[in-house]
């Protein structure tokens, strides 16, 4: 009976020492999602009361020309990035392990953006992307290349800001070497004995026995990329929405500045719903393609 | 087998000694106030205004918030600047903990008048107090009304003028005493300005419509068009004068290459009012801007030559005594459920009086929105050229805005359509569906608005 009392007591313990946290996730996280998913079938203006619409909300957004390039834009912005953001750390990770001088530093200034505050990137991107006055198009002028107007072409704004994403690449640059790091010796060892080209010890042995850390850079690269915001809203110009609006600044602007609470949760919803696709996609190839090591 | 706890380490006396200064310490320090009620006199009704402006635009609003302060010993303002005012303002209705008195926009008025978030105007005055002594000027009247009722208090109001820079017009040829009035003189003199290297490149632009890109709904209105039927609740954007409006602006990317002008404007797509501003640098000869420029150009570029004059219009509808433009205003509004309706509403009309109204519209260099003005306010004005913005405010012709609460999305809307029409697209086609469009949103607004009242009808 003691004994019984103690357990239980440990248990309210446990629960009193988690229920900060526990009440912090209900009040803030778990209400909101529930509530969100309400809202979704409601007129909501956030200043009126929620008026019961049904699946009006999800029918009319299958209908929306802005949400439909909103999506096609995610989904290209999201391609674009996951690729070259997986290519680009994989690359920077194999040359920095060549141990050469100075490649400890080069590694800490390629993971010194990270650090920065993303609307402070965003304006220095500006700023370097600038047609007639920014250091890429000025460099571009000095090989005899005419730069193209980075953010104000409906061609090249998204592409741009895939280029300026490129920005923070030094998160899975660290999982990449520290991947590459954990790759037994040996098996290089035996390749070269056997006579493997330096390719092919690349092809057979670095990639098959880091897929796992390119995976999960892979996965983290488009959740990250399939919400993004900031970029956009403060780097796109005037006119130039269409080429650029992502499903996070449609719903945003949907809720907060057109006042169609509702409407956005839908579109939040859809989004959710986009993203959980997207990742079973992922893991469904991953376990295909990616070599887990026994042990 | 019960859990078997380590033994807590026994607290020390220099510890104990530590948290109980450090206690101490903390409840001396803690303050007894908010430090934003620290100046408040006591024993008056504190009165929380939002409001938008920040730098010298807050500074003057300031001057009126402290002399209502000090006009009285039962309220006192406290004026908080806020970012993104409509949104914030939005939610702490929504969480009911609204701001006493907000400065918003005038097109925010249908949103929250039919929601219910704001109170009317009429709902706290008395015959011996109504909102205003002195009689607006019929275009912010309008404004300031909707469905019958006025809903908010005017803090400032805008027109668009034409903004010119003399020393490039007579280096040009032309005389900067006499302005182009009309759409034709204007294109000729824009032409005349305009600069352009070998390459196409544009070394000094005489006019373009999206240098800046801020107003792409404006140009129906100088070819006697308009974006909304209010009557009907009709968007009308694609309308012959609407088309005809676009399709003129169309002309400009048409001639000077699509890719130099968006060039041109995307380099300096975050310069405006700045030191490297187009105007004040004179890469750009001509801009429609609000009167505020006036104050940037004191400050940014002191010794530019310039003036202003209305925005030319097509050639058939210039009248020198009744310009054509759009008036907009920036609105004081008494949020519904707010602590102190009735002292806002006493502060609210105090800043409508006319010295109070003069005085701020004086510091913002903008037009004063009575109907009558004082004779010192043309000449003290900080804004040499504000008989200008008075004159399109004041003028039988002058427009406002659509009044519905879809109003940002259909001008959003304009924005997708300008880009469109300027990087090639044909006007009638993209203007009928941007009218569609806004159309879609107006009707939607309108059924749900509908359903609403059959709801609060049927007591649901």
């Amino acid at each position: 009976m003691n004994h019984v009392a103690q357990s239980r007591r440990d248990v309210l313990r446990g629960l009193a020492w988690i229920s900060p946290w526990a009440i912090g996730f209900l009040v803030f996280l778990a209400a909101p999602i529930l509530l969100s998913l309400w809202y979704s079938l409601t007129d909501y203006t956030l200043i009126e009361r929620p008026v019961w619409l049904g699946l009006a909300n999800y029918r009319e957004l299958f209908a929306d020309s802005t949400f439909i390039t909103a999506v096609r834009n995610t989904l290209l912005f999201s391609t674009l990035y996951a690729a070259a953001s997986t290519v680009l750390s994989l690359a920077l990770a194999l040359l920095l392990e060549q141990r050469l001088r100075g490649s400890a530093l080069v590694r800490a200034i390629v993971f010194l953006p990270t650090t920065v505050p993303i609307v402070s990137a965003c304006v220095t991107w500006m700023w370097l992307f600038n047609p007639d006055f920014g250091l890429i198009n000025s460099a571009l002028h000095v090989t005899g290349i005419d730069g193209p107007n980075w953010l104000g072409d409906r061609d090249w704004a998204l592409p741009s800001l895939a280029l300026m994403s490129l920005w923070v690449v030094g998160g899975p640059l660290l999982v990449c070497s520290a991947a590459l790091r954990d790759v037994p010796g040996t098996l290089y060892e035996a390749a070269s004995l056997d006579g493997v080209s330096t390719i092919g010890r690349f092809h057979h042995i670095t990639l098959p026995m880091i897929s796992p850390a390119l995976f999960f850079n892979t996965v983290m690269a488009v959740i990250w990329s399939v919400q993004l915001f900031a970029p956009p809203l403060i780097m796109t110009p005037r006119g130039m929405e269409d080429a650029t609006t992502t499903c996070s600044l449609f719903i945003y602007t949907n809720a907060f500045f057109y006042g169609r609470m509702g409407y956005a949760c839908a579109a939040a919803w859809l989004q959710i719903a986009a993203t959980i696709a997207l990742v079973c996609t992922v893991l469904a190839l991953g376990r295909k393609f990616i070599y887990y090591r026994a042990g | 087998m019960p859990t078997v706890y380590p033994p807590t380490p026994p607290i020390t006396r220099r510890v104990a000694l530590a948290a109980l200064t450090t206690a101490a310490a903390s409840i001396a320090l803690w303050p007894r106030k908010p430090r934003s009620l620290a100046s408040t006199p006591r024993g008056r009704v504190i009165i929380d205004y939002w409001e938008k402006w920040t730098g010298e635009e807050a500074a003057a609003i300031q001057r009126v918030v402290d002399l209502f302060n000090a006009s009285q010993s039962r309220t006192w303002v406290r004026r908080t600047p806020v970012s993104d005012i409509k949104t914030k303002a939005m939610v702490a209705i929504a969480g009911g903990d609204p701001p006493d008195v907000v400065g918003l926009f005038s097109f925010n008025i249908p949103l929250l008048a039919e929601s219910g978030a704001a109170m009317a105007l009429d709902e706290l005055a008395t015959p011996d107090t109504p909102p205003s002594a002195t009689p607006y000027k019929p275009a912010v009247q309008r404004l300031l009304s909707y469905n019958g009722r006025v809903w908010a208090g005017v803090s400032s109001c805008y027109t668009l003028a034409l903004y010119y820079n003399r020393s490039l017009f007579r280096n040009a040829g032309l005389n900067p005493d006499n302005p182009p009035r009309t759409i034709s003189e204007f294109d000729a003199a824009s032409e005349q300005l305009t600069l352009q290297t070998p390459t196409g490149d544009i070394e000094r632009a005489g006019f373009l419509h999206n240098v800046p890109l801020w107003w792409p709904y404006f140009w129906p209105t100088v070819f006697g068009g308009s974006l909304y039927d209010h009557k009907n609740a009709q968007a009308t954007i694609a309308s012959q004068k609407g088309i005809d409006a676009y399709a003129w602006i169309q002309g400009y990317p048409n001639r000077l290459g699509r890719e130099a002008t968006a060039r041109f404007a995307t380099t300096y797509a975050r310069a405006f009012h700045q030191a490297d501003d187009p105007f004040f640098t004179g890469r750009a000869a001509m801009v429609v801007q609000g009167p505020w420029i006036a104050s940037f150009i004191a400050r940014q570029k002191p010794d530019l030559d310039y003036a202003a004059t209305p925005v030319p219009v097509a050639d058939l509808l210039y009248q020198a005594d009744a310009p054509l433009g759009l008036v907009e205003a920036d609105v004081l509004i008494i949020p519904r459920g707010c602590r102190h309706p009735q002292e806002a509403y006493d502060f609210v009309r105090f800043t409508q009086r006319q010295d109070m109204l003069e005085l701020l519209a004086s510091l913002h260099g903008k037009s004063s929105p009575l109907l009558n003005v004082s004779p010192s306010f043309t000449a003290q004005h900080t804004n040499r050229y504000v008989s200008v913005h008075d004159a399109i405010t004041a003028s039988p012709r002058a427009d406002i805005l659509p009044q519905t609460r879809v109003w940002q999305q259909y001008s959003d809307l304009t924005i997708s359509a300008f880009q469109a029409i300027w990087d090639g697209a044909d006007v009638k086609s993209t203007l009928q569906t941007t009218e569609y469009r806004a159309q879609s949103l107006i009707d939607h607004a309108v059924a749900l608005r509908a359903r609403r009242a059959l709801l609060k009808g049927s007591g649901a």
